[in-house]
């Protein structure tokens, strides 16, 4: 059955790019322009019709995203994964969520994480995040620690709020003082039972 | 006098919301109109941490994703990892972790226990859950050093061998579940007030149930033998013998049936890796975690969790860093596709009780 899926999707899609990742997962690579073709064909000829998930990878180097559609069969023994490469700028990606009801919360994440437009979503309003102006936080170019920087700060008296560089360097000296402190201590004491010594070491000498 | 027509917030403060999330309810006097979920207040974004940790640094985090049932996660990331940079773990260690996710299993059970029995008022089976379900994480805590987070099944096999005697004291512990469950089917499962309340209420067609991607008790209670362990097993699942219980009536009740049943066959599965638990390491030798590199390469894998399939999918790009984990849990769609549509025409005192017997769990849906 596997192998006639995959001469099929090579024959029809013109791809090589179909991987047996696991006996009971596999991948294909497709253009975006074919996507629905092969999604319609797996559901229909090889009964792929659950979509379990919808990913999104940034790949900023290369400068898309690779969208990955993952979906069951009705016995839950087989999944497969197709992938197809987006362009990461004004993506506008056409919805799924008319053939499968759950695509729509799914592409509303992904909208609010990456950005994406999907086309024909009828509900792509804000999810987790609340009145979010900045660059979707899924995207590479978003920077976690500038954006805390730039954007909030620290309430006093936390231990938050403390340099931790410049907090270890005070904790080190303040510990290096507390040892010299006592090793000076311990040679003072030391000294001091010398001298107390000495005496009775000079009277033991004199034989007294 | 004429019904007004209100809109008031289920949480996310209250105690019958699984968790920080809310649900906006319109209605008419008590009868639901409209629902719509809220979620954002738990927004800890693990997804984009993630991006810029190495494997292990990223593995403390995993188990955090889920409160109730950590396990499962850090299962899915180490079988990622695994899958990614070709690894194979040792027999003994995936029977200890086969062990670890039923115990597991158990433990958010009995809080499911509590939480679906607390959602109609029945509060001493709450207390009662809550006190069995220490029992096991007294076992976690000796295990792992950790009652709740266990950051224990680590990519390579587990984080430390069983202690001496570990496997008799499993056992004693079943033999007392075993019979303290009876308990439960008196006080709660065969409980009339129960019964009452649960029966025909919340009901899903299996076609819906299929056609939505929904998962976990919601399919197996719609007559669906759905589970993760025997469609596609993972670790050494396919070695034990164990039923996947079903219930055909799709309500609250039937729900409560599979989970409940589902206990049992927890229950079994522990027994049979006891037996069978086989001598050897549990852990391989794993390069030094800053130089460990995962190849450019993705995977998904997924496992059964109590609540139902839960995967993760995970992309490697050739560094020491993960360049894309997405959590796939059952809430997600099940607390916007599945209880948007559930609750409109429900009554306002159903809505804690729908909303347990999905097994919602916010963490997940905000990752």
């Amino acid at each position: 059955m596997e192998t006639i899926m995959f001469k099929e999707i090579k024959k029809h899609f013109a791809t090589d790019d179909v991987e047996v990742k696991r006996s009971d997962l596999y991948k294909v690579g497709i253009k975006y322009s074919r996507l629905f073709e092969l999604v319609h064909m797996l559901r229909d000829q090889y009964d792929y019709k659950i979509l379990n998930a919808i990913t999104c990878t940034d790949w900023i180097e290369e400068g898309h995203f690779a969208l990955t559609y993952i979906l069951t069969t009705l016995d839950r023994k087989h999944t497969f994964m197709i992938q197809t490469m987006v362009n990461r700028e004004n993506t506008q990606i056409k919805t799924f969520s008319h053939e499968f009801k759950q695509a729509q919360i799914m592409e509303r994440d992904l909208h609010e994480m990456y950005g994406i437009n999907f086309i024909g979503n009828e509900n792509l309003k804000e999810l987790s995040l609340e009145n979010w102006v900045h660059t979707p936080p899924l995207r590479r170019e978003f920077d976690t620690l500038k954006f805390v920087n730039n954007n909030l700060t620290f309430r006093e008296g936390r231990d938050d709020n403390v340099d931790t560089k410049a907090e270890t360097k005070r904790l080190r000296a303040l510990k290096k003082a507390a040892k010299e402190a006592a090793k000076k201590e311990a040679d003072k004491k030391a000294k001091e039972k010398a001298e107390a010594q000495k005496p009775k070491d000079e009277e033991l000498k004199d034989g007294k | 006098m004429e019904n007004k027509h209100i809109t008031i917030f289920h949480g996310p403060q209250h105690p019958g919301i699984t968790g920080n999330m809310s649900i906006e309810l319109d209605l008419i006097g008590e009868t639901i109109q409209k629902a719509t979920t809220h979620v954002g207040y738990l927004h800890r974004g693990f997804e984009k941490l993630i991006e810029r940790r190495t494997v292990i640094q990223a593995f403390t985090i995993v188990c955090r994703i889920c409160v109730p049932e950590p396990d499962p996660n850090e299962a899915n990331f180490a079988m990622a990892v695994e899958e990614l940079a070709g690894l194979e773990v040792t027999l003994r260690a995936q029977y200890i972790r086969v062990m670890v996710l039923e115990l597991s299993r158990l433990a958010a059970q009995f809080l499911w226990m509590a939480g679906q029995s607390g959602s109609i008022g029945l509060y001493a089976v709450g207390q009662w859950a809550i006190a069995d379900r220490d029992l096991i994480l007294d076992l976690f805590e000796e295990l792992t050093g950790a009652r709740v987070y266990h950051m224990y099944i680590y990519p390579g096999g587990v984080r430390r061998d069983l202690p001496e005697g570990f496997l008799e004291r499993v056992s004693t512990l079943l033999e007392y579940m075993k019979k303290r469950l009876k308990d439960y089917d008196d006080i709660f499962i065969n409980n009339a007030s129960f019964k009452s309340r649960a029966i025909g209420v919340g009901i899903i067609s299996k076609e819906e149930a299929i056609a939505n991607g929904y998962v976990g008790q919601v399919l197996r209670g719609c007559g669906i033998k759905a589970d993760v362990r025997k469609d596609a097993p993972y670790l050494v699942y396919d070695e034990l013998e164990f039923e996947v219980p079903t219930e055909t009536a799709g309500d609250v009740y039937a729900r409560a049936l599979v989970r409940r049943a589902e206990m049992d066959q927890s229950i079994h599965i522990l027994e049979q890796v006891v037996t069978k638990m086989p001598e050897g390491e549990v852990m391989i030798k794993m390069p030094t975690h800053r130089k460990f590199k995962l190849p450019k390469d993705d995977t998904w894998v997924k496992v059964e969790s109590a609540r139902g399939e839960f995967a993760y999918y995970m992309a490697g790009d050739g560094s020491e860093k993960i360049r894309r984990m997405q959590v796939r849990g059952p809430s997600l769609v099940h607390a916007y596709t599945l209880l948007e549509d559930l609750l409109v025409g429900a009554e306002l005192s159903d809505v804690a009780l729908i909303m347990n017997s999905l097994g919602i769990c916010p963490p997940e849906i905000e990752r």
